[in-house]
């Protein structure tokens, strides 16, 4: 008969027994719970008994008692060791709200001032008789939106392609300059975006090729998205089992055939989650579209022909030209950009989640 | 077994790395092409811009270009020097960084070693939101939102620590200052540096700080000793990356900056300022060629600037994961 050894030294104890870090004393716990209600309290009765501003009620009076609540709470579960441990959960908080709240305030502001500018009329008619001081009754950001969309579509036909390509390079084969490329890519990500527009300029408008036009607005727009396509489909990529590729290969594909029935249809969702990230980049890109393509008030669908309007620099245009009416359009826009970056960005988190649940 | 003497061994079969079938050759040349193509743009980019500044770069001198202090193009001869425009852009990207770091690195904590999953996964969210909102739209808000609210904040700074040289402010017109702009910049960076931080503490060796809380030790003994050591390389990458993002900002600085030509060096609550991306997207409109060469150049000191920290950061970022290859 076999003897069957059992190597297990001890056997662990269940449940609750074996986390005993996570059981934490109702001590302990009430003693959270009040340092992080009672602080608060005590400011906001200050601040509501007294109006002093909100700035200084939130760091002359809020601020130092939560520190001392944090720290004693901290003395109550570690010890003298514990003081630390209570300023850094108060400061991480602290820092971590301060750029919710900002976010929040550019959202709400957006949403707040562009929905009253915003309306059916003002999304499908143009620019053109509109002076700054007109009345929202009249035309509208539709020359902008079809602008915005034929120029970042014409980039992203020619990115996409040379990103996909490039995250082949850096997954599938062999390169020994991999590693330059990536650093390269990287660095290009950064690439301040009145450079690129400076650079399709001085390439195609200053030295007398065409006059301002649609597609230098999509040439200056490839530095940009370049990076972010390459890298996130890298990624996508990446998540692909080796052994597909393997098996694939060993079957008897040539390289090219398999990965495009097996690798690439397996990072199918990685992709579309690229080519949105990439679009979303550059769709409010406001600065190379200046030096590129300016401004224009009428439909124009020739990317070849003519100065051409996109959202951006519609927003530009009226940002500072002073009169509340102008001011509401420039809300509008920005509305209508934020818009299409959320449903880019939904579309892209649907598309990576699905990936995931197939995963599974 | 008997050898069979007929099919001796056969013999060794060559391993290929290289493609053998033409397809491959051409799947795997154009991969290398578009790879290769970030390298094409990069030089072009600078060859371009040289070419169009060249003119202006020895016309001006490129010491005098890059350190002189005055800008005037109704003067005849035009005299074109950038030192306060790259000083201001300098400066705000200080300020900027210097904000952003402890707010990212709280924001990459907060959601990796404190936060719930089901509030990570909300706040890795948000910071990815924060970092798809468009510069110009940050532009906007902060010209007619936040604006009033931070010379708000800059007055009280002044009156409380006015006597520190860094606060001064002698005109008492606290908006469009340096201050401002990089607080705009703040909000612009810290998605960039808190998700590259994030990402390098999630890649982190889970044992080594639980080791850490087994021996004793709590949460700020365990970051400030374990975390913070082995994920500095990452972080410090990350926040150069964004400093480079901040150099660059063009739109979003336009509007809540004052942009002077007499080098703002330190007092960053006057309402006098330079940055170099915004300089040129202001001046281009009225621009005659002569100065457009001068911006053009103005620009490749900025991209040369801002690709050496890009690149670097690049480097230390990848130099921090090593089990990336």
């Amino acid at each position: 008969m076999e003897k069957v050894i059992d190597l297990t030294p001890v056997q662990r104890p269940k449940g609750n027994e074996s986390a005993p870090w996570a059981k934490i004393e109702l001590k302990t716990r009430a003693a959270v719970v009040l340092a992080s209600v009672v602080p608060g309290a005590i400011a906001l009765a200050i601040f509501f008994a007294t109006g002093i501003d909100f700035m200084a009620m939130l760091f002359a009076i809020f601020m130092p008692i939560q520190v001392v609540a944090a720290a004693l709470v901290g003395i109550l579960v570690y010890g003298r060791r514990g003081i630390l441990e209570g300023l850094l959960v108060v400061v991480t908080i602290f820092f971590a709200s301060f750029i919710v709240v900002l976010l929040f305030s550019v959202l709400w502001s957006v949403i707040d001032n562009g929905s009253r500018a915003i309306s059916w009329q003002f999304i499908s008619q143009n620019n053109y008789y509109i002076k700054p001081n007109t009345s929202l009754d009249y035309g509208g950001v539709g020359h902008a939106i079809i602008g915005s969309l034929l120029i970042v579509g014409t980039s992203t036909i020619i990115t996409v392609p040379m990103g996909l390509a490039t995250a082949v390079y850096l997954t599938e084969t062999q390169g020994k300059t991999k590693g330059i490329i990536r650093t390269l890519l990287q660095a290009m990500s950064g690439l301040p975006s009145v450079v690129s527009g400076l650079f399709i300029y001085a390439a195609f408008i200053a030295s007398g090729i065409t006059s301002y036009a649609g597609w230098t607005g999509s040439l200056a727009l490839i530095p940009l998205m370049l990076p972010t396509v390459a890298r996130v489909s890298e990624e996508a990529l990446r998540l692909v089992p080796q052994e597909l590729r393997n098996g694939a290969l060993a079957l008897g594909a040539p390289v090219w055939r398999a990965f495009m029935m097996v690798t690439l249809p397996a990072a199918r969702s990685g992709m579309v989650t690229a080519v949105l990230l990439g679009i979303a980049r550059v769709i409010g890109e406001t600065a190379p579209l200046v030096l590129t393509t300016f401004a224009a008030d009428r439909t124009n669908l020739n990317l070849f022909g003519g100065a051409m309007a996109s959202l951006p620099t519609y927003l530009f245009g009226f940002i500072s030209m002073g009169f509340e009416e102008s001011l509401q359009r420039a809300w509008g826009a920005a509305l209508v950009i934020m818009i299409l970056v959320a449903i880019l960005f939904t579309t892209a988190r649907l598309a990576s989640r699905t990936r995931s649940q197939v995963r599974k | 077994m008997t050898l069979n003497v007929d099919r001796p061994v056969p013999e060794r079969r060559k391993l290929a790395a290289k493609p053998f079938s033409k397809a491959d050759r051409v799947f795997f040349g154009v991969a290398r092409a578009a790879a290769f193509s970030a390298i094409v743009i990069v030089s072009l980019i600078l060859v371009f811009l040289v070419s169009r500044s060249a003119s202006t770069f020895a016309e001006q001198g490129i010491i005098d270009f890059i350190f002189g202090s005055t800008w005037d193009a109704s003067l005849s001869p035009i005299k074109m020097q950038l030192w306060p425009m790259l000083w201001g852009s300098i400066l705000i990207s200080l300020i900027g960084t210097a904000l952003a770091v402890p707010m990212a690195i709280s924001i990459a904590y907060f959601i990796e070693f404190m936060a719930p999953k089901r509030v990570a996964k909300v706040a890795t969210l948000i910071v990815d939101l924060m970092a798809a909102i468009p510069s110009i739209v940050l532009g906007l808000w902060g010209a007619f939102v936040f604006t009033d609210v931070a010379a708000g904040w800059s007055k009280q700074l002044n009156a409380l620590f006015g006597w520190i040289p860094i606060f001064e402010n002698n005109s008492d017109n606290f908006l469009r200052s340096p201050f401002i702009a990089g607080l705009v910049v703040t909000v612009m960076i810290v998605p960039i540096i808190a998700s590259i931080t994030r990402e390098i503490f999630s890649q982190m060796d889970r044992d080594i700080i639980n080791a850490s809380l087994a021996l004793g030790g709590n949460r700020e003994s365990t970051l400030r000793k374990v975390i913070l050591p082995t994920a500095g390389g990452g972080v410090v990458g990350g926040v150069l990356l964004g400093l480079g993002r901040a150099l660059g900002e063009t739109v979003a600085i336009l509007y809540v900056l004052n942009l002077v030509f007499d080098t703002n060096w330190y007092q960053i609550l006057e309402s006098k300022g330079g940055s170099i991306a915004s300089m040129i997207i202001s001046k281009f409109g009225e621009a005659g060629p002569e100065e457009v060469g001068g911006l053009m150049a103005a620009g490749v000191v900025l991209f040369v600037f801002t690709l050496i920290i890009n690149a670097l950061a690049s480097y230390i970022v990848a130099k921090a994961q090593p089990w990336r290859k």
